[in-house]
């Protein structure tokens, strides 16, 4: 299994050093080849040994990677037109696929796991091949982020190196060098002699996937990258490399919530109603599009985190699945949308032609909905569900009317970002001049697959398997 | 021993950060990993720990010869500026860096004493990570902030060393291999609008 995980990504590797204009194609194809495997692990008896006990696949890890496999097709197809709308050299179209190849080994090694070091070996690796892809566009301002990129990239993963070896010191008396591994720490968390350590590494950790996440305060710098970057590398960002750092921020808090569940929920909810308060306020002042994109990616990530530790599993996979398929399609169509000048709101949803055209503008106007919860999307559901569950563990304890307060609270930052988005949408399709614009088939096909994806997570076996991942 | 080679671990990076030329921070660097190396050997040798004592050894290849070496190269390769003044006066880092140390121990108390065995090594291998933050807060310079990124590295192998007694190999060798990675890419950002060559 492990051979059929890793022959597409070897394969991608090798072909991005034939110097033939032909190769873009097979490299497009090569990297949906990475379906086949991540749809099989969905499939076969889990807790899966794929590499000892270094790589297990469970049905956590499944999902993730079964998710990013598909933002990795719509990007793949996106590329496909990548030089229509942006400069690039075939060289360095060539080496953004081997940076891509590297950026998938990072990914699985990250997601699939069970080993605390490769986890972070895997979030490293990942980060440091998207540092050049940031760097493919010649831009002043690229340079400059991809550099900004690399050093607050590397101090966040240098947080969580520091976290791990904390708490792989403060389990190791207990379970001498296998303290590394993710399922033994659950299961002999409670064992732990210093507690507390285990919690200042587990803080370190979370701060520094915070930081990678743009969380409070460090609200400004993803998003200052992504609009540097080329839009597939926009897309990467949100729907794929984000995944790496959520399941680790997952696993972390399964074995937080064994050894003091209190300290971990009043954490992040802090944590999360700070970053949400600051980013609703940015999304406000916005003037382009990516900038809105990447503040909003931060607001879902924060919410996802926010319902899976008050205990809603199903909520916060649903919202993460909905996220990474709605935020991928949106940079995407900036791609298109941004073809006639840069930074244009007014408009830009007008002058789509034929049908291809008005497939292009529906698709991104009902994402543009989708994104801010508007019934029937996937994020609407997460969201009761989500909040639901903030209710029922406010429940258990003494503080329900705090809780309501932090919801009530939630609630009006959100509708601040519904405000700004509906002016968003209202300016592109009523405001503006018409021109005559461009889509090509591989772009509409890329968003058309995240569309069926996102009514795919709504459907009774989607739901019963999320349901089922504890 | 152990202190002896951890002071001048120490002492080396407080000199990096009154550096005021490029080459001579990379020998700083050079001198600090290769102290972290022989300390990882000698606590391997101690403890009759065969992975800490490749990690010893590949420390001192990788960190101590090889990453200085093309750091110094890149420098000619791309002519990167070697006059690399601190932003931070020298009397005010006379003062700041006692002040990180003194802050250090106290801030590290929690954790030095659930950790009974070297719990003073472990204060300085955080106090190592603060001065490696400054030292790439008081350079405007990218080359000076990328050998900061790199002696934060060297301060978490330390703590890992200590806190730890060395991580699994396994961890190590990803670890190497990730820097490896680093400094490719440090190659390609220093590198200029390829898409002329095309």
């Amino acid at each position: 299994m492990i051979e059929l995980l890793f022959t597409p990504i070897l394969l991608m590797f090798g072909l991005s050093f034939i110097k033939n204009r032909k190769v873009d194609k097979a490299l497009a194809f090569v990297s949906f080849l990475i379906l086949i495997p991540t749809i099989s692990f969905l499939e076969i008896p889990k807790p899966f040994n794929l590499f000892g006990e270094y790589l297990i696949v469970d049905d956590l890890g499944a999902y993730i990677l079964f998710v990013s496999s598909i933002v990795g097709v719509g990007v793949a197809l996106s590329l496909l037109t990548l030089k229509k709308h942006v400069m690039i050299s075939q060289k360095a179209y060539r080496r953004f696929y081997r940076f891509f190849a590297i950026f998938w080994v990072g990914l699985i090694l990250s997601i699939l796991s069970n080993n605390m070091g490769i986890y972070w070996i895997g979030l490293e690796l990942a980060t440091l091949s998207t540092v050049y892809m940031i760097r493919t566009n010649h831009s002043k301002m690229a340079h400059k982020e991809a550099w900004n990129y690399m050093i607050v990239g590397t101090i966040a993963i240098s947080l969580i190196l520091f976290g791990i070896i904390l708490i792989y010191a403060s389990a190791k008396p207990i379970l001498g060098e296998e303290a590394m591994q993710f399922n033994l720490l659950l299961a002999h968390a409670k064992d732990i002699k210093s507690p507390f350590l285990f919690e200042i590494g587990f803080a370190i950790v979370t701060i520094g996937m915070f930081v990678k996440m743009g969380f409070f305060p460090m609200n400004l710098w993803l998003a200052n990258i992504e609009r540097a970057s080329y839009y597939p590398v926009s897309a990467l960002f949100s729907g794929i490399l984000e995944s790496a750092v959520i399941i680790g921020f997952f696993r972390f808090s399964k074995i937080m919530m064994e050894i003091n569940y209190d300290h971990l929920f009043i954490f992040v909810l802090i944590y999360t109603v700070l970053t949400i308060f600051i980013v609703s306020f940015l999304i406000f002042r916005t003037k382009d599009f990516m900038r809105l994109f990447s503040l909003s990616g931060v607001e879902h990530m924060a919410l996802i985190t926010l319902f899976w530790v008050s205990g809603g599993v199903f909520p916060a996979l649903l919202h993460f699945g909905a996220h990474a398929f709605l935020k991928p399609a949106l940079f995407l169509s900036t791609g298109v949308l941004e073809s006639k000048g840069k930074y244009k709101i007014r408009g830009t949803l007008k002058g789509y032609q034929g049908k291809r055209g008005k497939l292009f503008w529906i698709l991104v106007s009902l994402f543009l909905l989708a994104v801010i919860s508007l019934p029937p999307s996937p994020m609407f559901f997460s969201e009761i569900y989500g909040f639901g569950a903030m209710i029922e563990f406010a429940k258990k304890g003494d503080y329900l009317v705090v809780m309501l307060a932090f919801i009530f609270l939630l609630l009006i930052l959100l509708s601040i970002i519904f405000y700004k988005f509906i002016e968003v949408y209202q300016s592109m399709k009523y405001e503006g001049k018409e021109e005559k614009k461009e889509v090509y088939p591989s772009e509409i096909l890329a968003l058309f697959i995240f569309a069926i994806a996102l009514v795919a997570l709504l459907t009774p076996p989607v739901i019963n398997y999320l349901k089922n991942i504890m | 021993m152990v202190d002896f080679y951890i002071g001048l671990f120490l002492a080396s990076l407080i000199v990096a950060l009154f550096t005021t030329r490029l080459f001579r921070l990379l020998m700083w660097y050079s001198f600090n990993s290769l102290m972290l190396g022989l300390l990882a050997l000698i606590i391997g040798i101690e403890f009759n720990d065969d992975g800490l004592i490749i990690t010893g050894v590949l420390t001192i290849i990788v960190k101590s010869l090889a990453i200085p070496y093309f750091l110094k190269k890149f420098s000619q390769q791309f002519h990167i500026v070697r006059e690399i003044q601190p932003e931070i006066k020298v009397q005010y880092a006379i003062m700041l860096i006692p002040a990180i140390l003194v802050f250090t121990f106290y801030l590290a108390e929690p954790i030095t004493n659930m950790i009974l065995n070297n719990s003073n090594h472990i204060a300085i291998s955080i106090s190592s990570l603060f001065l490696s933050l400054l030292l790439m807060m008081e350079h405007k310079n990218v080359a000076p902030k990328v050998i900061g990124f790199l002696s934060m590295e060297n301060s978490l192998f330390l703590l890992g060393v200590t806190a730890t007694e060395g991580m699994p190999m396994i961890v190590e060798l990803g670890i190497f291999f990730d820097l490896l990675m680093a400094i490719v890419v440090i190659n390609l950002l220093f590198t200029r609008e390829e898409i002329k060559n095309d």
